[in-house]
């Protein structure tokens, strides 16, 4: 088969070559995270010598949720700033989530700041919990920055709508990206309220230029790596689409050369962020994995049609410029920890373990791939799958439906069935979240312990 | 991969965050423990002496006595109390010296012109009396924590008199203190987007000893503005004697207002 790219035994070397098992810098950056939230706490806890009322409590919860809701701003955009340390060694995935979960939190802080803080200026100003409206509206006109403040507090409460499960689902995700981005500006407006009538900055000038340093590094680091990053990776390699091949029905692979493109570092198991400089595609970047260790000349990509964009791919032009980001992910060889290992890929998650497959260093017989999808047909790259199996002396399975549709079963006693020693290995996992969390379930049944079970899901 | 539980994250995360808001509000008091430590320094009846002359006033700012800690010398104990009015030492006095024998005579010889000294210099930098070199050590150490006890007292009090009535501005006025030929101006009103200022400085020996705000933005923010801008801006005004001084960030309306006042105050002082 033509699409072949045969990687074999170089690139095995070079990953070896890579191969020190590192450990994810998350429990270090989430105690730094901690540590931050207790400092902006303690500069509260300075700058407050007494609390004489009710008013003052209320006053003061608006002081505690605003400062917290700033710092953690701050880390919401710097989750989304593609920093390598979070993106190839956290994983891209688990950095996601936590700027999801940590986004909402942040919202929710934000608006109780703003609802006691009117709340509680209402009541000093000798108004009750009815006037908290026209108290906005007065402090929005009076203070300084407070217009600027309140506009960003709309955009903040706009992009949190627009990520809600149900209506995120119904945007286009372009519309839904595009929407996000506000965030910036959001965080832009509502910064100087924060420097201008926030009493800690105001009195402490030390807090006030930590709160700019963390901003600014904040703004720094999304510049380097959102901006000037790319522009460099791009300038250098100069993609374009070499050709396009459909693998099976729906799944088709699409070529990439450029130039020195080894220099980029990507390793097998790694994705790009690609946006295809075509009519209707450029404005929009997807995230696909690599389907083959990368080459000095050549980067490919198999995907399935299920999207809009993902079904344009199939009409992409030869020589079609192709801007990419990366390269990201933590689905790497470095996760692993043993000598044996076992991929399992459900569907077009074939894409990060065929690379893997090809790379993974290892005897024969330590490499075992199980492939799921729905019919033997749809079992793209099978070709490559048994030559590599056979070169490398790995063992490769696959899981189909039967003839009348039902699905296969994989449970614990089929997979220590089939593999004796299956607690004894590392697992990789790339699939459709509902088979990931079946197949996690059955290995950890099988023995397999949670800390070696890899996967990436893109779930939220 | 493990089962997530939207819900009861959603749950936790509330629950952790309120109760450590609630935590946190309830762990301070709710009167500020230096400002009444100093207070509670200020008026000391017990120790033995004469009425301080202006007792009504409620603080230690307008006028009243501090007693400094007690020193330690070789010869004994030296205390050191000082009457303040309008944030000047007006009087100090020796509550504990060393006695007995020599002590006695050097106690007599040395006290008073520290005592006047103090007066004087309006600090602890005052020289020591030569035969009385020890005396002289205790008194300037329990005379400085005296003067610290009034600076840790002082923005306590100058927020609430700025924040409000003005009444206590009529006890500095010039009749009743004599020596220090003191007299108090009042500026124009300065209107601001948020309500009139209005300053009123005491002027004593040419030097702005004191300076408040009669008037100043009242009610909501510009309550807090008002707390946290005047007592800075009264500071300011007293350190520099003049009108040109740095706006108190956050409160610039204030800030513009509280100088354009100081000014006129200045110059009905001046002519």
């Amino acid at each position: 088969m033509t699409t072949t790219l045969a990687g074999g035994r170089a690139a095995r070397r070079q990953t070896m070559r890579r191969i020190r098992p590192r450990r994810s810098p998350a429990v270090p950056l989430l105690i730094a995270v901690w540590a931050g939230a207790a400092a902006v706490l303690w500069l509260w806890w300075h700058n407050t010598p007494a609390i004489a009322d009710d008013n003052g409590r209320i006053l003061n919860a608006g002081r505690i949720t605003g400062l917290l809701a700033g710092y953690l701003m701050a880390l919401v955009v710097l989750q989304m700033a593609r920093v390598p340390a979070l993106e190839r060694r956290v994983g891209s995935d688990r950095v996601a989530r936590w700027h999801a979960m940590s986004g909402r939190y942040t919202l929710c802080l934000i608006v109780a700041h703003v609802f006691l803080t009117m709340w509680g200026y209402a009541l000093q100003a000798g108004r009750t919990l009815g006037d908290v409206v026209q108290q906005t509206v007065d402090s929005v006109n009076q203070l300084p920055d407070m217009g600027k403040a309140a506009v960003g507090t709309g955009l903040f409460v706009l992009i949190g709508v627009s990520s809600v499960g149900g209506i995120r689902r119904r945007l286009p995700y372009d519309a839904w990206y595009h929407v996000h981005l506000l965030t910036y500006a959001a965080v832009f407006l509502t910064f100087w309220h924060q420097i201008t009538t926030g009493n800690d900055f105001a009195v402490e000038p030390v807090a006030k230029t930590f709160w700019y340093g963390l901003y600014g590094a904040v703004t720094a680091l999304v510049l380097w790596y959102r901006i000037l990053t790319p522009l460099r990776l791009n300038i250098r390699h100069r993609m374009r689409v070499e050709a396009v091949i459909e693998e099976t029905p729906g799944i088709v692979s699409v070529l990439i050369g450029g130039r020195k493109l080894h220099r980029m570092g990507a390793e097998a198991g790694q994705f790009f962020r690609w946006r295809f400089l075509a009519p209707g595609m450029r404005f929009s970047s997807h995230p696909y994995s690599l389907s083959a260790a990368p080459r000095p000349d050549m980067l490919r990509i198999t995907v399935k049609a299920i999207g809009d964009h993902s079904s344009r791919l199939r009409e992409l032009a030869p020589g079609t410029r192709v801007w990419a980001e990366g390269p990201y992910g933590a689905l790497t060889a470095q996760r692993r920890s043993r000598g044996k290992v076992l991929l399992v890929a459900g569907g077009v998650g074939i894409t990060p373990m065929r690379a893997l497959f090809e790379t993974l260093p290892g005897a024969a017989g330590d490499i075992t791939l199980l492939y799921r999808a729905n019919t033997t047909q749809d079992l793209a790259l099978w070709d490559e799958l048994a030559a590599i199996a056979e070169e490398r002396g790995a063992r490769l399975m696959y899981a189909v439906n039967s003839p009348d549709g039902e699905r296969p079963d994989i449970s614990a006693e089929n997979l220590q069935r089939k593999i004796p020693d299956v607690d004894h290995h590392d697992v990789f996992m790339c699939g459709p979240p509902g088979f990931a969390q079946s197949v996690y379930e059955a290995l950890r049944e099988a023995g397999v312990p949670a800390r070696r079970i890899h996967h990436e899901s893109f779930e939220m | 991969m493990r089962k997530s539980h939207p819900i009861r994250r959603v749950v936790l995360a509330t629950a952790a965050t309120v109760s450590g808001v609630v935590l946190l509000l309830s762990l301070k008091p709710a009167s500020d423990p230096a400002a009444a430590a100093a207070a509670g320094a200020a008026p000391q009846p017990g120790a033995a002496a004469r009425p301080s002359p202006q007792g009504g006033q409620r603080g230690g700012a307008a006028a009243g006595t501090v007693t400094g800690d007690a020193a330690q010398t070789q010869y004994g104990a030296v205390q050191v109390r000082l009457t303040v009015a309008n944030g000047k030492i007006t009087g100090a006095e020796a509550v504990q010296a060393p006695k007995g024998g020599v002590s006695d005579q050097k106690t007599a010889l040395a006290v008073p012109r520290l005592n006047q000294e103090a007066v004087a210099a309006g600090n602890a930098d005052i020289d020591a009396v030569s035969g009385a070199t020890y005396t002289s050590t205790g008194y300037k150490k329990s005379l400085q924590s005296a003067l610290d006890k009034i600076k840790a007292s002082s923005p306590g009090s100058g927020g609430e008199t700025g924040a409000g009535s003005g009444s206590s501005g009529g006890s500095g006025s010039s009749g009743d203190s004599g020596a220090a030929r003191a007299r108090t101006v009042t500026g124009r009103t300065a209107q601001t987007q948020y309500g009139p200022v209005q300053v009123r400085i005491t002027v004593s020996g040419g030097r702005i000893t004191r300076a408040e705000a009669v008037q100043a933005p009242e009610g909501g923010v510009s309550g807090q503005k008002t707390t946290l801008a005047v007592p800075r801006l009264n500071q300011e005004a007293v350190a520099a004697g003049n009108a040109d001084i740095d706006a108190v960030s956050g409160a610039t309306y204030t800030s513009t207002g509280y100088k354009k006042s100081l000014q006129s105050a200045l110059d009905q002082a001046g002519g």
